[in-house]
């Protein structure tokens, strides 16, 4: 199962003295600013790359061999620096290769780094363990990017090796055939029905590296070119999804911490590097070395770092994904996903349409909240309808079903089977959000687990009012939130601080509407028309709601039925183009993406591998 | 099939003395000295290697992760010690071997379809991207060329031992596929084990028409040593089932749950009437009246969840069970006392024995 990954290791083999040398992540947080020179722009981000790199660099302490992983052996290399060293320990720690996918782009890294700096017994060694070494394909699709884009690169430095110099036994022309034809592909079906694992706040690192890589080190033009487009199109993707540098949700995958403090994960390093709005997350997300390494020859159009940077009000933004891929119990091999995000100065907020959309780590919606500094803050307000079943492990994978779920929980997602956890898609949640109001309905068969609601309450909300009127009334940043349960509550207290609203009832759900405190004279005028709003809310049979959202859409939803807005049915299969909205614009199945800031526009056609610059008139 | 054919070559390549030698569980020095004893008087009769597609490394090992313990293909040629054969690999889920050399073993794995030459040593993966995650692989013993592979999303079928693939699946509608059966009495006549029933084929893959349509997903699917008009099912909580026309038409299995994955079925090759059944929550359940009444024979292991169960072709009476994360046990009075054998905390996907002629 694609459950524990490795991603921690680089962070867990860092000890707390070395956090002093992460002036970014232990200094003040960057104010978000628009840096309008591209010459000042790229600086900053080159030192921003290069703080990364020297930081892994003098992790390496002399003398102490074990202070010298992959990650310091491709810092050093970057750097150009102790090359003999970094051969030394190649050597030895090519005799232990572990860690599949996880294990080969770092030593694809590490190979093409290195090629003018290693020593021949060096350059031996790593050819040696991918024939004496099996990494594993894995069983999802940022593994499977990983393995292939690292087979491809490297059977480069190697095109005529037969099958017995590989581990599969396949030779190098026929490997490299195959792994490009994996990678054309996935660019193929992510640029035509969306991609799977989308907006991942993890494992957006895990594509982004690969792509650096296939569009640095590539030797075919067409492949290096599709790198290049495919980095462009996910941090376009991720950087419109972004306040302030956070990712709003909804995401495919996320995990128990960063569901909470938004800020605290790999995507934030990203942000930091590229948009410069964020500190990054301690050791740089731990794999953000692996794009250090190589970032100076990718340049963020400037289009993209706008988008993320520079908006001239609220925005809603329109996506289509896919789930990754099912096995059993569905009739579809990857579902539509209907993703709306709507974003303003002072929030954001961001769902999808419910159900179950990705095993173990979906995130269904969310308000995020802008904060100064987001360290340790839990900017966050959601619910979920708390589910984990072998149905839902047999739809997303391939395995005997029953050792499943427990198994999960020993395995990096120790919350999966939990009744009080946050993190999880559910069959029984169905989601509707217009602008800036979002309603969640669930349906909850007797006996399933688990037959309830939980609420997230972050310690970090200024106020909590629970009024009369069924609307509990807070406020996080400048962002006033009426959040109303459809069923009775109670409060459970949370060790990470806040509480859970745990509302235990099977026909349920959760309406929020969110708006700036600018927008108001004070909280109690805020409450006020809130109280003011129509509303009937109707359990039985089936949760139905309508509601008048404060923008004024009447807004009608009952589960298992389409949403109607104004007395119009919104049908999502038919609506949702790929990407619709202010800034990015792509139909489906078109491969063919246009990003637009102001003037400024990029489109990449993955049709004719052609990217193309303007700058509208004025 | 967990009793793989008769190989048609007839020669029997020793082992090279290479790789480790895996220790008995480190708790059976005097079961391990008794079976010695048992097993020096008998090891002319082997004539079958037993060979486990195995994960050793508990319950947190999955992709990404560093290897502790060597997993994948594990061979005991004597029963009494295992040697672990090729690379490490914690999603080899069942094997068979080339039905004209013996010496070729073909792994269903992650990663598709791998082709292990030497008794194992020498590995090659033979799909490539969009066949992987395999289940079940099959051999025609009529039409020797020919291989079948379950996948995940429907099946595969090589006509030149594995050299090339295609896939063949029409006429079967949810794909996932668990299990194959190749009927040893006919070329091209294969049954397939789907989430949504058995199909079988009697073209070779060229059509396929659902037989049996079951509730949930066919997990093992075996035909008779004994007699091949009869085959054996077990499915994801709907139940064993059995047929004695060839897989046309099937009975629902009176006395074994429903209620509970069941994992695999088999035959003994040496009495018709014996048929063991085992599943998660199951146990290990056998039949000594060709399947008309079951008898509980879990006692004696340490959990009902049980991943794995196989008669032992060459010495009666003997069973082996790989219960979920432990050792694996053999009984030698056919489930009624049960002992620790190989391995510790393992996930035994799959125990086949191979003849050595």
């Amino acid at each position: 199962m694609n459950v524990v990954r490795i991603f921690l290791w680089p962070v867990v083999a860092l000890s707390a003295a070395n956090v002093w040398a992460q002036p970014s992540f232990t200094g003040p947080a960057p104010v978000p600013t628009v840096i309008n020179d591209p010459s000042l722009r790229r600086a900053a981000f080159l030192e921003r790359r290069d703080e990364v790199v020297n930081w892994r660099a003098l992790l390496a302490k002399p003398g102490e061999p074990a202070t010298v992983g992959l990650a310091e052996i491709a810092a050093k290399l970057a750097r150009r620096e102790d090359a003999a060293l970094c051969s030394e320990r190649l050597i030895e720690l090519m005799k232990t290769p572990s860690g599949d996918m996880f294990w080969m782009f770092p030593v694809t890294c590490i190979s093409y780094l290195g090629r003018d700096q290693l020593t021949p017994a060096a350059k031996a060694a790593v050819r040696e363990a991918w024939r004496t070494y099996m990494p594993l394909r894995g069983d999802t699709e940022n593994h499977w990017v990983m393995y292939y884009m690292s087979l491809y690169l490297m059977t480069q430095l190697y095109p005529d090796d037969q099958g017995e110099s590989w581990f599969n036994g396949k030779s190098s022309v026929e490997i490299s055939r195959e792994s490009r034809a994996w990678l054309l592909d996935w660019m193929r079906i992510t640029t035509t029905i969306g991609q799977g694992e989308y907006d991942a706040t993890h494992y957006i690192g895990e594509y982004v590296i690969s792509m650096l890589f296939l569009a640095t080190w590539s030797q075919e033009p067409e492949m290096r070119q599709r790198g290049q487009m495919m980095l462009d199109y996910i941090l376009a993707d991720f950087a419109v999804d972004t306040l302030n540098g956070i990712y709003i949700g909804a995401h495919a995958r996320t995990d128990d911490r960063q569901v909470l403090e938004k800020w605290n994960g790999l995507s934030s390093f990203f942000a930091w590097l590229f948009f410069g709005n964020c500190p990054p997350p301690a050791a740089y997300g731990g794999w953000g070395i692996y794009f250090a390494v190589v970032a100076q020859n990718y340049e963020l159009p400037e289009v993209i770092y706008r988008i993320a940077t520079d908006r001239d009000g609220p925005y809603t933004q329109f996506e289509r994904k896919r789930t990754r891929h099912r096995w059993r119990n569905s009739d579809l091999r990857n579902a539509p996903v209907f993703k709306t995000t709507h974003v303003t100065a002072d929030y954001a907020i961001g769902s999808d349409q419910g159900g179950l959309l990705q095993p173990i780590q979906q995130h269904s919606w969310d308000v995020t909240w802008a904060v100064p500094d987001p360290r340790g803050v839990h900017n966050t307000i959601f619910s979920v309808q708390p589910h984990y079943s072998t149905f839902e492990l047999m739809m997303y994978f391939t395995e005997m079903p029953d050792y499943m779920p427990l198994t999960v929980t020993f395995q990096g997602k120790p919350t999966y089977t939990s009744d009080a956890k946050f993190l999880g898609g559910s069959p029984y949640e169905q989601i509707f959000q217009q602008d800036d109001a979002l309603i969640s309905l669930s349906d909850i068969p007797a006996g399933v687990n688990f037959e309830q609601i939980n609420g997230f309450f972050s310690k970090d909300l200024t106020r909590l009012d629970e009024d009369d009127s069924g609307w509990i009334f807070v406020q996080g940043g400048r962002a006033y939130i009426a959040y109303r349960p459809l069923a009775p509550y109670e409060w459970r207290p949370l060790e990470v601080g806040g509480k859970r609203l745990y509302s235990p009832h099977r026909q349920n759900g959760t309406i929020v509407q969110v708006a700036s405190e600018s927008e108001f004279g004070s909280w109690d005028e805020f409450k006020t028309k809130m109280r003011a709003l129509p509303l009937q809310i109707t359990r039985e049979p089936k949760p139905r709601v309508a509601f008048t959202t404060l923008r004024g859409k009447r807004v009608e939803f009952a589960y298992d039925a389409e949403p109607r807005v104004d007395g119009r049915t919104i049908d999502r299969a038919k609506q949702w183009k790929l990407f619709e909205g202010p800034y990015l614009n792509a139909d489906v199945g078109s491969q063919r993406l246009t990003m637009t800031h102001g003037r400024l526009r990029r489109t990449l056609d993955f049709n004719t591998v052609t990217i193309t610059d303007s700058v509208l008139p004025k | 099939m967990r009793i793989e054919p008769p190989s048609h070559s007839g020669v029997v390549v020793p082992w090279p003395a290479r790789g480790r030698l895996a220790r008995l569980h480190s708790s059976l020095s005097v079961w391990a000295v008794l079976g010695l004893a048992i097993l020096s008087g008998r090891a002319a009769e082997l004539k079958h290697d037993l060979y486990f597609c195995a994960n050793l490394s508990g319950q947190k090992q999955v992709m990404g992760s560093r290897v502790t313990v060597p997993s994948g293909l594990y061979r005991s040629s004597d029963r009494q010690n295992v040697e672990h054969l090729g690379f490490s690999h914690i999603r080899l889920f069942s094997m068979t071997h080339d039905v004209r050399d013996p010496d070729t073993l073909f792994l269903a794995t992650l990663d598709g379809v791998v082709r292990a030459k030497d008794r194992g040593r020498t590995w090659r993966i033979m799909t490539t991207w969009d066949m992987t995650e395999a289940k079940s692989i099959a051999f025609d013993p009529s039409a020797p060329e020919h291989v079948y592979a379950g996948l995940p999303d429907g099946i595969a079928v090589s006509h030149d031992r594995g050299q090339t693939w295609r896939r063949m699946q029409e006429g079967i509608r949810r794909s996932y596929t668990q299990a194959i059966a190749v009927d040893r009495t006919k070329a091209g006549r294969v049954l397939a084990g789907t989430e949504k029933g058995v199909y079988v084929t009697e073209n070779g893959a060229r059509t396929w028409t659902l037989v049996q349509p079951t509730a949930e997903t066919v997990t093992d699917l075996q035909q008779s040593p004994h007699d091949p008009r009869v085959f054996f099912m077990a499915t994801t909580k709907d139940g064993a089932f059995l047929s004695k026309n060839g897989g046309l038409k099937w009975e629902r299995v009176a006395g074994v749950p429903t209620e509970h994955t069941l994992h695999n079925v088999d035959f003994d090759p040496k009495n018709p009437d014996r048929l063991v059944v085992c599943g998660w929550g199951t146990g290990v359940l056998v039949s000594e009246d060709g399947g008309k009444t079951w008898i509980d024979r879990t006692a004696g292991l340490p959990k009902r969840e049980i991943w794995s169960v196989v008669v032992d072709p060459d010495l009666p009476d003997r069973l082996y069970a790989a219960p979920y994360l432990d050792a694996v046990h053999v009984s030698d009075d056919f489930g009624r006392t049960w002992r620790k054998l190989f391995f510790e905390q393992a996930i035994v996907f799959d125990m086949v024995f191979v003849p050595r002629q």
